[in-house]
C-alpha cells in the first residue's frame, strides 16, 4: 500500500511531539463510560470533560456534554473533532478499529476495568488520579470506598444476626413492562448480595421470566430498576403491568424498593456505596441497621 | 416501457452524481477541515508532491478514516444495488431483494454466532474479533445461499419458484437461530449484535476494505457480461433458452454473484437494507429495463446514495454516528411505498 511509509513517518512525528509533552496532563478529555465519568467529576475535573457516551448520565450537568453515541459504537472522526487530549472508557469501548484510527491520530486511548469488585476500582482510580495529577486525592477517595462498603458489611452481619437474609429478585424494566431477572454474575447480583440480600435468581446475565416463575419463587423483597420510570409512577407500573406480583411476600409486607438503574452498568461508581446503605435498610427493617 | 432519459445522458449524469458523492464524503465529517487542505490532502495522497506542512492532520483524517470509508461506501452501495439487480432478473420480479435467497439472514447467523460464541468462549484478541465476525458472516451467506440453491434443484434443473420458497423457510429458520443467539447473549454482546444488524461504514480499516473491494470489482465486471442473457430471461425461462441461452448456468452465475458480492458486503459493513431492493427501480424509473444499461448504471447509483446515506449517518449527530443500516431503510421504505401505491390509481 502506497500511503503506509508516509503516514509511519506522520505517525511517528505525532507520537514524537506527543512523548515531548508527556509531562504535561491531558486537558481536554472525552470519557465513554459512566461510572468513569462520574469518578472524574468526583476528582473534581468536570470541567475538563469535552464530550462523554450515552451512559454517562451522573451528575446531571454531563448530559448537556456533547454525545459521542454509546460506548460501543463509536465513531473516529466525531471523537477527534471536540479536539480530545486523552480518551478514556472501559473495556467495553469499541469497536477496536475506530479506538486504534484514534490512537493513530496521536489521541490516547486509556482503558479501564468495567469489573465490578474492588481491586478493579482501586486500579481504575490509581490510573485517572495518575491522569489528572491528583493521585492523593484518590487514593484518599478509594480508601473512603472501601471503609464504607467495610462498614456496610459489618452492618450487615449484625443485622443478620437477628434476621435470616431475605429472598431477592430484581426486576429490570422499561415502564413496567416484561421486566428482565437479574441472574448471577451481573452487578446487580453483587449488590444484591452485599446489601445482604439472598438473589433467588439463579440464571447467568439478565433473562426474562414467566409470571408463574415470579409467583413460585415468591420473593421477600422486590427490587425494581426503571429505565424510564422513577418513584411511585414506576412501582404503579411495575404492580400495572405484571398484576401477579400482587400475591408475593414482598408486595404484601410492602417490601418493593426502586434502584437506579445507571448503578448496574460501567463497574463501580461513586454513588453504590450510598445506594447499598439504602438496600441493607430495606432489606433489614428490623434490624435498625442505618446506625 | 417508454425511457426518460438517453443512456448516454444517463450515465454521464450518475457519473457526475457518484463523483459529487466521492468528493463530498471525502470533504465533510464531524472534523470541519479547511477545503483547501482536503484538496491538498488529497492530491498528496494520490501522489502528487506537495509541501506537508500543516497537512498532518487533513492528510491523517484523509488517508485513514474518509478514504476507507468512502471507498467501503461505494463497493457495498455498488454491489448490493447490483445484487438486487440480479435477483430481480432471476425471479423477474421487481419485488426480489438480495435477501430473498438466504444470503443476509445466513450473513446474520454467522454473525450471530461470532459474536455470541466469540464472548462464550471468553472473548477473542480485540484484533482478531472483527476478522473472525467478518468471516463468519460470509461464509454463513454463502452456506445459506448454497443450501437455498442445492433445494431448488430438481433433475438437473433449478425451479425458481421452489428456490424462492426454500429462501423464505431457511431465512425464518436463520432468524430463529439468530433469536436463541439473541436469548442466550449477556447484555453487552446483545448490544454489538444490535449495532451489527443495523450496519455502519464506521471504521473502515484498509485491511478489510480489500477482500470486498476485489469481490465487488470481479462481480461488477462480470455480470454486465450477461446483460443481454438477463435481458432474454425477461421473457420467460423457456423462450431464453430458445433463444439459445443457457438458463441454468445463468441462474448458478446470477446466484453465485449474489452470495459473493451481498455475502462480502454484509462481513464488511454489516446489514444495510432496501439498497438491493430500492436503487434498480429507481434507475428503471430513469432509463427502462434493458440489463445493458441497468447493470452499470445500478453500480453507480447504488454507490452514489450509500455514500449520501452515509454522509447523514455520520453528520446528523455528530460527534455521534447513526447506523446507516436506519438511514437507508428510514429513505427507503417510504419510497417503496410510493412505488407500490402509484400503481394503484
Amino acid at each position: 500500500m502506497r500511503l503506509h511509509p508516509r503516514l509511519f513517518a506522520l505517525v511517528a512525528g505525532l507520537a514524537l511531539s506527543h512523548a515531548a509533552l508527556a509531562t504535561e496532563l491531558p486537558q481536554r478529555w472525552v470519557s465513554a463510560g459512566g461510572a468513569l465519568s462520574e469518578w472524574v467529576s468526583v476528582l473534581g475535573a468536570e470541567s475538563k470533560l469535552v464530550g462523554v457516551d450515552t451512559t454517562s448520565q451522573h451528575p446531571e450537568s454531563l448530559k448537556a456534554l456533547p454525545s459521542i453515541g454509546y460506548q460501543r459504537q463509536l465513531s473516529a472522526e466525531g471523537i477527534l473533532s471536540l479536539r480530545p487530549q486523552i480518551l478514556v472508557g472501559t473495556e467495553e469501548m469499541g469497536p477496536p478499529q475506530v479506538l486504534e484510527q484514534i490512537r493513530k491520530a496521536g489521541v490516547p486511548v486509556e482503558m479501564f476495568s468495567a469489573q465490578a469488585d474492588l481491586s478493579a476500582l482501586q486500579g481504575n482510580l490509581q490510573h485517572l488520579g495518575k491522569l489528572l495529577g491528583r493521585e492523593e486525592q484518590a487514593a484518599t477517595l478509594f480508601q473512603t470506598y472501601q471503609q464504607q462498603l467495610e462498614e456496610q458489611q459489618g452492618l450487615v452481619r449484625q443485622a443478620r444476626a437477628k434476621q435470616s437474609s431475605p429472598g431477592v429478585l430484581l426486576l429490570l424494566g422499561h415502564a413496567g413492562g416484561k421486566p428482565l431477572i437479574a441472574g448471577k454474575d451481573t452487578a446487580a447480583d453483587w449488590l444484591l448480595t452485599l446489601a445482604g440480600g439472598h438473589n433467588l435468581a439463579t440464571h447467568s446475565g439478565y433473562k426474562p421470566f414467566s409470571v408463574e416463575a415470579l409467583a413460585g419463587l415468591n420473593p421477600e423483597v422486590l427490587v425494581f430498576a426503571d429505565r424510564s420510570l422513577t418513584g411511585d409512577a414506576a412501582r404503579q407500573a411495575l404492580m400495572k403491568e405484571n398484576p401477579i406480583l400482587a400475591s408475593t411476600r414482598a408486595a404484601k409486607a410492602g417490601q418493593i424498593f426502586e434502584l437506579d438503574p445507571t448503578l448496574l452498568v460501567g463497574g463501580l461508581g461513586p454513588r453504590l456505596p450510598q445506594a447499598l446503605k439504602q438496600l441493607a435498610s430495606e432489606f433489614y427493617p428490623a434490624a435498625a441497621v442505618t446506625p | 416501457m417508454t425511457t426518460l432519459v438517453k443512456p448516454r445522458t444517463l450515465f454521464i449524469g450518475l457519473g457526475l452524481f457518484c463523483l459529487l458523492a466521492t468528493w463530498l464524503s471525502l470533504a465533510l465529517g464531524p472534523v470541519s477541515l479547511p477545503l483547501l487542505d482536503t484538496l491538498r490532502a488529497a492530491l498528496r495522497l494520490a501522489g502528487v508532491p506537495l509541501p506537508a506542512e500543516g497537512l498532518e492532520q487533513a492528510e491523517l483524517i484523509l488517508g485513514q478514516i474518509r478514504l476507507p470509508r468512502t471507498l467501503l461506501g461505494l463497493a457495498v452501495g455498488g454491489v448490493l444495488a447490483l445484487s438486487g439487480v440480479a435477483m430481480q432478473g432471476l425471479f423477474r420480479n421487481p419485488l426480489a431483494d438480495p435477501g430473498l435467497v438466504g444470503v443476509s439472514s445466513g450473513a446474520a447467523l454467522g454473525a450471530a454466532i461470532a459474536i455470541v460464541g466469540g464472548a462464550a468462549f471468553g472473548g477473542l484478541p480485540d484484533a482478531w474479533s472483527p476478522y473472525l465476525l467478518s468471516v463468519c458472516a460470509f461464509l454463513g451467506g454463502l452456506g445459506v445461499t448454497a443450501l437455498v440453491y442445492r433445494l431448488g434443484r430438481r433433475n438437473g434443473q433449478t425451479h425458481v419458484a421452489i428456490m424462492l420458497l426454500a429462501g423464505i423457510a431457511l431465512t425464518a429458520l436463520a432468524s430463529s437461530a439468530v433469536g436463541l443467539f439473541t436469548y442466550l447473549a449477556d447484555d453487552a454482546t446483545l448490544r454489538t449484535l444490535t449495532f451489527w444488524n443495523l450496519g455502519s461504514l464506521n471504521g473502515a480499516s484498509y485491511a478489510r476494505l480489500w477482500p470486498l473491494l476485489l469481490v465487488t470489482v470481479a462481480v461488477a465486471l462480470w455480470l454486465p457480461r450477461r446483460a443481454k442473457a438477463l435481458n432474454a430471461l425477461l421473457l420467460g425461462e423457456s423462450e431464453a433458452s430458445h433463444l439459445g441461452i443457457d438458463v441454468e448456468g445463468l441462474k448458478r452465475e446470477l446466484v453465485l454473484c449474489t452470495a459473493l458480492g451481498v455475502g462480502a458486503a454484509v462481513a464488511a459493513a454489516g446489514m444495510i437494507g432496501f439498497v438491493g431492493l430500492v436503487v434498480p427501480h429507481l434507475v428503471r424509473l430513469l432509463a427502462g429495463p434493458d440489463h445493458r444499461v441497468l447493470l452499470p448504471a445500478s453500480i453507480l447509483a447504488g454507490a452514489s446514495l450509500l455514500l449520501f446515506a452515509d454522509l447523514v449517518a455520520r453528520l446528523a449527530l455528530a460527534p455521534a454516528e447513526l447506523p446507516i443500516g436506519i438511514v437507508t431503510a428510514f429513505l427507503g421504505a417510504p419510497f417503496f411505498l410510493y412505488l407500490l401505491l402509484r400503481g394503484r390509481t
